[in-house]
């Protein structure tokens, strides 16, 4: 499903992610050198184990993938820490990759990456795992991408 | 989290941004690049005419095609003026071999490969050491080749030859070394010295790999990156290019497979002649990502033929046994191209035609474990004439799966002589030879071993003239021999004894003070002890280094102008210095230089001018195309006719300047070269008139019968050793490192994609050894052990594990046997056998943080 309507929340400080449940989630794990807006991308309610969600992110230009893997994953969160979300264009010439038989595959030239462990590319082409996009979830399950950890390809940067 | 540190912004190269063409340090596909450096503290803008790359940044890139820019094409290095420098490198968008901007993920890392005190390469080397006792001490290079050259000569002078003077060097281009560290290390061995105990980087003798295709006639580079996509067949035997030679393989064979050059074969193939997407063949025990992506894209044009280990050579003798039998051939190209005499012989040993068919390929099922049906379909492909008459092209492609599989000399001669047998080399779609693994870049003075046993050789072990005791100085130049050389674990025992030994002696009452002394008391102590004074000269303190005596830095790729070609075009280019090497760092050939210069004045001292003007080779090289040159006036006389350029050496570019270079860019010319008008001309493709043999005709062989596993390896299949070691272990390299990982260890991508050596095994066998995915295990027989990460995978058949052959941190060279070809002294690294146990415990960081995904699954 697309988020065709997204809504973009101020972004910032500890304010807004106040709203976010549980304060350590609250906290970036990695120091973005831009400013991020925070947007809705789902909501955990609405989310199945291996079914992909693709949104926009960080800005309509670029694809997100969003998916539920249904064990514990590098940067998850939710109650398992297995929702993630990565930017789907390849970092190797920028095809967009598919979410398939719980792997990213790109299918282009084939890199594949690993989505519990960040999107680590384990083989092909790519140099570099595909941008993890940093989430955050709010009392009513709405899941929010915050950040980009890492370059989305085809950018000199990612905003 | 993430354990590798991203970046969402990269600095955008200013209008002024100084602007180089390079070639990648790595493969042997060698991709073009373009390098942008300019000082820190100013930056281009977004918009195309506000910075270097011409390209409007403000929208985002379109995907294959666009300005390929990732985290790892940046860094930040320090110039010998003091100030630090961006440098960019990132794909060239003009070369005829990466299109599109496409490259690998080794070529990716060129930018944070380079040296910096700020970053893991600090690590690099930056002046010469001296082991004194149990520590290294920083010395001068006056002083270093003072006691090198010291040594050196009261060797010589006491031997009244060069027999105890052992080197061990690089022959290969890439990777910082090229034409002119070829032609430096050469001209100090050859010319300066008489060495004849001499090996290659990866080997222990000083040989031709391919011996068995270059005694016909044939060099192993002679096809285009363009005969893969006009190809009918591409046959990848022992080659697995998508992981070592990636951008060959998705540039110019998956288009083909996918039929995406049907108009490229339109217009560059005969009139009228049939075209269609290509098919493939892959030869090889495991189920590789080359095969697998065929697969995908093709099931019903892709075969897999998966022979016994060592038996390949009577595959390609089978398949070319169904050629005969169904008449694939051309007469006339038989008669007209190839030595009708000599062909009889490899009709009698290679095809057996005295033996009835049924028969022969009953036999052959046997060995090779192939079916009949599955080399009678091969051999449709390869060579069944296509719808009117046309002869079917097809591009044979082999490379460390033939070369260091057992027999090496019957091997590669069997493979050659299929394809020639179909004419399959030579023309536009068709050739047969190395993929390569390395570029290449040989010019030498010539060398002291002719060929294989039917011309001159064999040639010396070289390993094994150490490790039996012989031998005083031991010279080992950017190779790793504690990684690379086979049966290593006896060797790295024998040689750390030996050169112990020597050091041992040297703190007896204390180390010298003073350089004669310090040369006196190592010549005495070699004839002392028997041991052996070790000299290595690399980039960093590799592991060989940590047992030398003497270790001296060299000067990598981009810190100084170099040569080389690539193997799938023979394309020669320059590759521009960008940056200074780090502390008092030097090329090779410089230091080969002031090593003649120091013999030189050492023998001129005593009066001895012959000598000393041996060792003058270089006092006239003063910059890198000096050296260039000076090489490339060695070659014979190329201002001849196109129908001759069989008779060249491959490497050949006499004539060729690094203005011309320049100009040309990443165009760069085609090896040989030859001169017409003044003026240096490329060769497309080789052997369309003649073969490179005295009489220009293919010079056929009789291959050796099957005779069974050598008995460094038969031992283990008989008896209580057979149920000790009971697994077949087939060994290679991965996609993502480079090599030894000289470089490699140092880069956090590469170290959390592959935090240590691994191997693959089938869930069946795993399930019986109780092993997962991210498990450690124990691999060792008789020769070594070793402990690898573990990757469940139906890559490998059961009863076979497939181990990387080099990580930093490990080597499946030291199960290898000492086992060489007799004919040309070409190990087998490829096939042994060994127990393997689980590790007890696990390293559960390093389980979460890599991945043990299937890498051979795409579907």
């Amino acid at each position: 499903m697309v988020v065709s309507r997204r809504r973009v929340v101020q972004v910032l400080g500890g304010v807004t992610m106040a709203s976010l449940t549980g304060a350590g989630k609250a906290q970036f794990w990695f120091a973005p050198s831009l400013t991020y807006p925070a947007i809705k991308v789902g909501n955990v309610n609405n989310l199945k184990n291996n079914e992909p969600v693709y949104f926009n992110y960080p800005d309509a230009r670029s694809q997100g993938i969003l998916v539920k893997l249904g064990r514990p994953a590098i940067g998850g969160v939710g109650r398992e820490r297995d929702i993630v979300a990565f930017s789907a264009a390849c970092t190797h010439m920028g095809c967009g990759v598919q979410y398939k038989g719980g792997r990213f595959l790109c299918p282009c030239h084939y890199s594949m990456f690993d989505p519990a462990k960040a999107a680590a590319v384990y083989q092909g082409l790519a140099s570099t795992g595909l941008p993890q996009i940093q989430l955050g979830i709010a009392q009513n399950g709405d899941i929010f991408a915050r950040a980009v950890n890492g370059l989305i390809w085809g950018r000199a940067r990612n905003i | 989290m993430s354990n590798i540190g991203r970046r969402d912004a990269l600095p955008i190269p200013p209008t002024n941004a100084e602007v180089k063409n390079t070639v990648c340090q790595y493969c042997t596909v060698g991709c073009g690049y373009k390098v942008y450096t300019w000082p820190v503290g100013s930056q281009g803008g977004l918009a195309a005419n506000q910075n270097a790359f011409g390209v409007d940044l403000r929208n985002p890139q379109n995907p294959l095609g666009g300005l390929v820019y990732t985290e790892t094409m940046h860094s930040i290095v320090t110039r010998k003026d003091g100030r630090q420098y961006h440098v960019v490198i990132v794909p060239a968008n003009d070369s005829p071999i990466n299109f599109k901007r496409d490259h690998s993920s080794r070529g990716a890392t060129n930018a944070v490969a380079t040296w910096s005190d700020a970053r893991a390469t600090k690590e690099r080397l930056k002046y010469p050491l001296l082991r004194m006792g149990d520590q290294f001490q920083v010395i001068t290079w006056d002083e270093a080749l003072a006691i090198l050259a010291g040594v050196a000569k009261g060797i010589r002078d006491k031997d009244g030859n060069d027999d105890n003077i052992v080197v061990k060097a690089f022959d290969h281009g890439g990777s910082g070394a090229g034409f002119e560290n070829n032609w430096g290390v050469g001209s100090l061995f050859f010319k300066g010295f008489s060495v004849k105990h001499i090996g290659i980087h990866n080997r222990p003798a000083y040989n031709s790999e391919v011996w068995g295709s270059r005694e016909r006639g044939v060099h192993e580079l002679n096809y285009d990156a363009i005969d893969a996509r006009l190809a009918d067949t591409i046959v990848l035997w022992g080659a697995n290019p998508y992981e070592t030679a990636s951008v060959f393989y998705t540039e110019h064979m998956q288009p083909n497979i996918q039929g995406a050059t049907l108009e490229e074969k339109q217009r560059n193939l005969s009139r009228g002649e049939p075209v269609e997407a290509g098919y493939m063949i892959v030869v090889d025990p495991r189920r590789t990502s080359s095969l697998t992506i065929a697969e995908n894209i093709a099931k019903d044009r892709t075969l897999h033929l998966r022979p016994n280990l060592g038996t390949d050579y009577i595959l390609a003798n089978a398949i070319a046994r169904v050629m005969w039998e169904r008449k694939y051939y051309d007469q006339r190209f038989l008669e007209t191209r190839t030595d009708m005499a000599k062909f009889e012989e490899y009709k009698e040993k290679s095809l057996k035609v005295g033996t009835p068919y049924a028969q022969f390929m009953a036999e052959v099922e046997r060995i090779t474990g192939v079916r009949r049906a599955d080399i009678e379909k091969a051999a449709d492909w390869i060579a069944k004439p296509k719808a009117g008459g046309f002869a079917r092209r097809t591009l044979t492609i082999y490379e460390k799966g033939i070369i260091w599989n057992m027999k090496n000399y019957d091997q590669v001669a069997a493979i050659v002589q299929m394809a020639v047998l179909g004419n399959n080399v030579g023309r536009a779609g068709t050739g047969c030879g190395r993929l390569g693994g390395h570029q290449e870049g040989y010019v030498r003075p010539p060398s002291p071993t002719p060929g294989s046993i039917y011309n001159g050789g064999p040639p010396v072990n070289v390993d094994k003239y150490l490790t039996d005791g012989k031998g005083k100085l031991y010279w080992v130049i950017g190779t790793n021999p504690y990684l690379s050389t086979p049966n290593n674990q006896l060797f790295r025992k024998r040689i750390r004894e030996r050169t112990k030994a020597l050091s041992d002696f040297l703190g007896q009452s204390g180390e010298p003070g003073t350089t004669q002394e310090w040369v006196a008391k190592i010549l005495e102590g070699l004839d002392a002890t028997n041991g052996l004074f070790m000299v290595v000269q690399d980039l960093y303190l590799i592991h060989t280094a940590q047992d030398a005596h003497l270790v001296l830095p060299a000067s990598a790729w981009g810190e100084a102008n170099q040569t080389s070609i690539n193997c799938n075009s023979r394309l020669l280019r320059l590759y521009e210095k960008f940056m200074d090497p780090p502390g008092q760092a030097k090329q090779d050939w410089e230091i080969c230089k002031l090593m003649g210069l120091k013999m030189a004045e050492l023998y001129r001292a005593e009066g001895k001018e012959e000598e000393a003007k041996r060792f003058e080779f270089g006092k006239n090289w003063r910059t890198d195309e000096d050296v260039f040159l000076d090489g490339g006036n060695s070659y014979p006389n190329n201002a001849i006719p196109a129908s001759e350029e069989a008779t060249l050496p491959a490497e050949c570019y006499k004539g060729v300047t690094y203005a011309f270079l320049r100009q040309v860019g990443q165009q760069g010319i085609r090896t040989p070269v030859r001169v017409e008008n003044g003026k240096p001309v490329g060769t497309l493709r080789r052997y369309s008139v003649k073969f490179g043999t005295k009489d220009g005709k293919f010079s056929w062989y009789g291959t050796d019968d099957w005779e069974g596993y050598p008995e460094e390896v038969a031992k283990y299949l008989e008896g209580e050793k057979a149920q000790k070691y009971p697994f077949w272990m087939t060994t290679g390299r991965a996609q993502a490192i480079w090599q030894t990982m000289y470089n490699d260890r140092f880069l956090p991508e590469k170290m959390n994609t592959l935090p240590m050596p691994y191997i693959e095994i089938h869930p069946q066998d795993a399930q019986r050894l109780g092993l997962r995915g991210g498990d450690l295990a124990q691999v060792w027989n008789e020769e070594g052990n070793g402990t690898f990460l573990v990757y469940v995978t139906d890559s490998v058949r059961p009863g076979m594990i497939f181990a990387l052959q080099y990580h930093h941190l490990g080597t499946s060279n030291s199960m290898t046997p000492g086992y060489t070809d007799p004919k040309t002294t070409i190990p087998w690294y490829k096939g042994t056998r060994v127990a393997i146990r689980k590790v007890r415990g696990a390293l559960p960081d390093l389980q979460n943080s890599t991945s043990f995904l299937q890498q051979n699954k795409f579907d």
